[in-house]
């Protein structure tokens, strides 16, 4: 299908690359790298050099931690979500925030797409999606609190509850006026979920994808990586792409990223193979 | 008038091998100005060459709108058809070329550069074409329907991946 984030819109063979921007002192993987404005800034530079479509900006880290306010989560995105959007026009600009009155404020400030990470956990934030005719990712979480780890955390057929979850959400989406186009679903893997319940979600992405809805995913770096492999945060890179690769041959269409080159080399590579997208160039034994 | 094409059997040109981008465009629209040329013609074009170069052929046509098969075999009842001609000289012309380097490449191809330049039937490959990876049936089956001096335009000459290609037009009055 035919995807539609905020004014941009792509084929219904795309795949985007969503990299990730933190405007947090404190998230898992760059530990503050780009909580300094210049600094994400300098990230968006690069992450648009390196061909990402979209960049998916964070005022909060997904783990529990300090307690950031409506207020203070504003400060960190909606300004600079301004900043982007007038220095890169083209760019597709997400906010991954789950509070309905973060969304108006960034969707004023340009944003495109809401990444709702928390899957729902604030029901207004697809009126404000529907409002400013922004994109939503509705995501699985299985009922889980914003912030909070997985803790005996269990499931019938964890797939079954993403795709029972997810989709209910892009129906919700849709009824409150999001445009169908600019729906898109996420297994979310590690939240709510333990290490085997995101490798469950992987190794049946394919479930998810007949759906019929566009599947996002984000694999990069996570703890079923690391726990997969036993890696530390920083040695997952490798691990990351086996996942990507496996998700793409299933059909994932966004896939959000904290290593871009590596990410789209890995996702055009598989779908090649399926026959999905062309050779770059092919002229060995053909001359 | 009665024309005449000759293209290279590059499998490239096929559409089943198509990438993001092309790496012999230059050669490809060298080949469909020339097959473009043939159909315009008005005539039928038939196509000369081993079985995989008349893929490579009936493609061109495909691709320039040119009609071949059963349309050509009804134009031929008529009056003699356009020929398309698939074929091309040695595949050994450099290091990375898919024969390795074969150093009397350039003789042979040289030799029959000037014959098909000079419409000169009496071309022989020498035994040497099938050692050089050239493809050259069909070249053999021009020379018999090309009347003798009948001089070639050139519209493309080169050796871009180590082997040699050429387009060329024959019209004959």
């Amino acid at each position: 299908m035919t995807l539609k984030l905020g004014r941009h819109h792509f084929p219904d063979d795309a795949t985007l690359m969503m990299a990730i921007v933190n405007r947090t002192p404190d998230s898992f993987y760059d530990k503050g790298a780009t909580w300094a404005e210049d600094k994400a800034f300098d990230r968006v530079a690069q992450v648009v050099e390196q061909g990402a479509e979209i960049v998916d900006i964070g005022g909060i880290k997904a783990a529990p931690g300090e307690h950031i306010d409506e207020d203070e989560e504003k400060r960190r995105v909606v300004d600079f979500v301004a900043r982007v959007r007038a220095a890169y026009p083209s760019l597709v600009i997400s906010v991954d925030t789950w509070r309905a009155s973060v969304g108006r404020a960034v969707c004023e400030a340009g944003a495109d797409v809401l990444n709702d990470a928390w899957g729902g956990a604030d029901p207004g934030l697809v009126d404000v999606a529907a409002e400013y005719d922004a994109a939503i990712i509705c995501t699985h979480t299985g009922g889980a609190t914003p912030r909070t780890r997985p803790y005996r955390v269990e499931y019938d057929d964890v797939v079954r509850s993403a795709i029972a979850d997810t989709v209910a959400y892009a129906y919700r989406a849709v009824a409150a006026g999001v445009d169908r186009r600019s729906v898109v679903i996420d297994p979310a893997h590690d939240f709510g979920k333990n290490t085997f319940h995101s490798l469950e979600l992987t190794h049946r992405l394919g479930e998810m994808v007949e759906t019929g809805w566009p599947v996002l995913v984000s694999l990069s770096n996570k703890d079923f990586v690391g726990e997969s492999l036993d890696l530390p945060v920083g040695s997952r890179l490798t691990g990351t792409l086996a996942a990507t690769a496996v998700c793409a041959l299933a059909g994932a269409r966004i896939y959000r990223v904290h290593e871009v080159v590596e990410t789209r080399q890995t996702v055009d590579m598989v779908n090649t193979i399926a026959g999905r997208r062309m050779p770059a160039r092919a002229i060995r034994g053909l001359q | 008038m009665r024309r005449f094409a000759l293209v290279p059997g590059v499998l490239a040109l096929l559409p089943e091998y198509a990438g993001l981008s092309d790496p012999v465009l230059d050669l490809r629209l060298a080949c469909l100005d020339a097959v473009r040329w043939l159909g315009s013609s008005g005539d039928g074009v038939v196509v000369v060459g081993d079985a995989q170069g008349s893929r490579v052929g009936e493609a061109l046509l495909s691709a320039g709108g040119g009609s071949t098969g059963a349309q050509a075999q009804s134009a031929f009842a008529a009056r003699p058809p356009a020929v398309l001609v698939v074929g091309n000289g040695s595949a050994r012309r450099s290091e990375k070329a898919p024969g390795h380097l074969d150093e009397r490449s350039f003789a042979f191809d040289d030799a029959l550069r000037a014959a098909l330049v000079s419409g000169d039937a009496s071309w022989t490959d020498d035994g040497l074409g099938e050692a050089l990876l050239a493809s050259v049936d069909g070249i053999h089956r021009l020379f018999g329907l090309l009347p003798a001096g009948t001089e070639a335009q050139v519209d493309y000459d080169d050796d871009p991946y180590g082997v040699q290609y050429w387009v060329m037009r024959w019209e004959v009055g």
